[in-house]
């Protein structure tokens, strides 16, 4: 009984540790910085749209009503909408200086969440939610009472006597932590329940799809199946050991770096810019003073003393109240944007002519988009054809085009998905085409992709051959290989006809 | 931090996490989501799956004298993720009336009579450049793109006549490629009356009808 409640009061203890411990709050400071940055750049590439994208003189599609509940939230006129969001913009910016930080952030992400719900189908992502997250508790949390203009001004006000920081509890940049924490698992709880997600199809689709900006190096590992099975795996294994491992001391830096990683594979692979720097700013709340101590003692070895640009900071009197101050800025910034939006003037309303036009179109090309009707062809429905020898994970692991006698060749056909029951088959010709044997077998509708295995004995010659794919009587793909070396049958009796 | 504080702060603390908790459970169990827009706040379903075919919509508005027009922003399309309009990004049209009724308020033509929402679609391979093209194929391309007639409206943008959406026709294709399911099919009877309730979200502005994956745009 005593033992229980000890063991009951030392949980406690640990829990009430884990949340209320104070720190320094260099983690979240940094955070603050490098979060509401990331956040705004998407939203200042939105600024000229504002009337079209969130005002009642545009198409605001609201998440509300993509999830069936309606109209939900107010849709503010084109001056109101560009009011708030300038305002919003504002806040970021002053959270991102530490100016009125508490004030400005709770009003910038109230704004921020409420101009991404007003865009369902343009503007709200999970990059959008994460860091609705991420600016919920910065707004919480001590973040202001370092590295800021708001500490500044205390400062000033003290005299410039330097004061050391001032040590926090812990819980809002904690419950930050745990955000990452519930993120990873619950993507690699999506993950699991994906088809197709463990051989690899379902990456290759996304690597090869234009939603995102560019990727070259995805478009190029698309292609390759044992690259995706291998990372998908890995990624779900790291997804969740993420929220359990992070926070041992000697782990912590190895699952933020390989976090890192993966995130600059979102970057690389898929073309995703701002989730990669959402999540690695938010990376930033799991900085400790010790790290910051670190780097600055590494810095300060290189003769780097970023602590000396204090001195060129501006010696400006304490004249008007800073809360006055922002609320003039504010209202200028607010007053600026309404002018600039009403000069830019998005549906060239005060031109000369009004309305701009609406183009015409061909009217053979019109007639032929609105009756297309042309039926899949054959060849659409498989992705892709290769040959090679080694399969790994079910899956055809490399591509060869000369093999030697004893050699197995595996001949793999990848399908597009939604496809009928298929009889799919592959035929071995020469060099002339001529047909040796052939092999077929039934792709079910679940299927995405069919392997076919042929043994190098010492039924062929050397030379050249192909492996033809073929479906519904059609050709789909054709690979040429090389058969080299001397047919072992060769090797006991030369006059023996073998095929 | 005084003991109050702490308080209020444990009590935070707790509800957060048992939010979090249940977007975890509910999309784990799949339960308490349908319909619930703040789930979308909770639930980490960033990879929800991709088609094997990319997608495009364009709409061309049909005039009263018989002319044809592409209907598209004459400001400039906004190009909120990449180098593709914001309508691309509507995979199950819930904008597409909105969208429509928008461009032809706020641009100069004569009387429209009907707007017509085409989907182009392609296999995803050929979005490969032509060095990785040759490289894994080794053969010509040779792209063709499907047209599809996804919905008719009329010149307030509303919905006159609306089809499956391509993906979801393959599907149906592929299903009826059965004789047997087929044969079955033509004989079977079906009663109506309380199977399905159309509500104002889904007969009104939505264009949903796909059964496959959405792309997410995160």
């Amino acid at each position: 009984m005593n033992r229980s409640r000890q063991n009951d009061s030392s949980l406690r203890e640990t829990i009430s540790d884990f949340f209320f411990e104070e720190q320094v709050p260099m983690g979240a400071a940094l955070t603050r910085i490098f979060l509401p940055l990331m956040a705004l750049l998407p939203m200042l590439m939105r600024f000229p749209r504002v009337r079209e994208l969130y005002s009642s003189d545009g198409t605001p599609v609201q998440m509300f009503e993509l999830f069936g509940n309606g109209e939900v939230l107010p849709i503010p006129g084109p001056g109101a909408a560009v009011i708030l969001y300038s305002l919003m913009v504002f806040c970021l910016l002053c959270g991102i200086v530490g100016w009125k930080t508490r004030l400005s952030l709770g009003i910038g992400t109230a704004l921020y969440v409420y101009f991404n719900l007003m865009d369902g189908i343009g503007t709200m992502t999970k990059y959008s939610v994460i860091a609705s997250h991420l600016l919920m508790l910065l707004t919480l949390s001590p973040c202001g009472r370092m590295w800021s203009v708001d500490e500044w001004l205390r400062q000033r006000r003290n005299q410039n006597v330097s004061i050391v920081p001032r040590a926090f509890p812990v819980w809002s940049i904690r419950l930050m932590q745990l955000l990452f924490a519930y993120v990873y698992f619950g993507a690699a709880l999506t993950k699991i329940q994906t088809d197709a997600f463990f051989s690899g199809e379902q990456m290759r689709y996304w690597m090869l799809s234009n939603w995102n900006y560019e990727n070259p190096v995805g478009e190029f590992l698309a292609m390759w199946p044992p690259v995706l099975l291998v990372s998908a795996y890995l990624t779900v294994v790291w997804e969740i050991l993420f929220g359990f491992l992070v926070w041992n001391r000697r782990l912590r830096l190895p699952m933020l770096a390989t976090g890192a990683v993966f995130h600059l594979g979102t970057w690389l692979l898929l073309g995703l810019y701002i989730f990669p720097a959402v999540c690695l700013s938010g990376y930033l709340c799991f900085v400790t003073s010790e790290d910051v101590f670190r780097v600055r003692r590494w810095m300060k070895s290189r003769g780097l003393r970023l602590a000396e640009l204090w001195k060129f900071g501006p010696r400006i009197p304490a004249a008007i109240p800073s809360g006055v101050t922002w609320a003039i800025a504010a209202g200028l910034f607010a007053v600026g944007s309404v002018e600039a939006e009403y000069r830019f003037d998005l549906y060239g309303v005060r031109g000369e002519s009004g309305f701009m036009p609406i183009e015409e179109m061909d009217r053979e090309r019109a007639v032929s988009l609105i009756a297309g009707a042309t039926p899949l062809r054959e060849k659409d429905k498989f992705f892709s054809f290769q040959i090679g020898s080694t399969a790994l994970g079910g899956q055809l692991a490399n591509r060869r085009e000369v093999f030697k006698y004893g050699d197995i060749v595996i001949a793999e056909c990848n399908l597009n998905p939604p496809h009928e029951d298929m009889w799919v088959e592959c035929v071995l010709e020469d060099a002339d085409e001529h047909k040796i044997n052939s092999v077929g077998q039934v792709i079910t509708r679940e299927m995405l992709r069919g392997q076919f295995t042929l043994l190098l004995g010492s039924q062929l010659s050397s030379g050249r051959y192909s492996m033809v794919l073929r479906s519904a009587g059609h050709e789909i793909s054709r690979r040429w290989f090389t058969l080299t070396g001397q047919s072992p049958a060769c090797d006991v009796d030369t006059d023996v006809f073998g095929n | 931090m005084s003991q109050t504080g702490k308080w209020i702060a444990g009590l935070f603390i707790g509800c957060y996490l048992a939010v979090l908790s249940f977007g975890i459970a509910g999309h784990a169990l799949k339960f308490g989501l349908a319909g619930n827009t703040l789930s979308y706040f909770v639930v980490w379903d960033m990879f929800c799956g991709w088609q094997a075919y990319d997608q495009r919509t364009h709409l061309i508005a049909e005039s009263v004298s018989g002319r044809y027009y592409d209907l598209r922003e004459p400001w400039g399309e906004f190009h909120p993720y990449g180098s593709l309009g914001r309508i691309q990004y509507d995979v199950f049209g819930h904008m597409v009336s909105k969208h429509i009724n928008h461009l032809l308020t706020h641009t100069q033509h004569e009387p429209i009579d009907s707007v017509y929402v085409v989907e182009e679609a392609w296999p995803k391979q050929y979005n490969l450049p032509e060095r990785l093209w040759k490289r894994n194929f080794g053969t010509k391309r040779d792209k063709i793109s499907y047209y599809h007639l996804r919905a008719t409206c009329n010149g307030d943008g509303n919905v006159v006549n609306l089809n499956p959406d391509w993906m979801n026709q393959q599907v149906l294709n592929s299903i009826a490629d059965n004789p047997r399911l087929r044969h079955e099919v033509n004989q079977a009877h079906s009663s109506f009356g309380m199977w399905y309730v159309p509500t104002a979200h889904t007969s009104r502005h939505g264009l949903r009808q796909s059964t496959a994956v959405a792309p997410s745009t995160n």
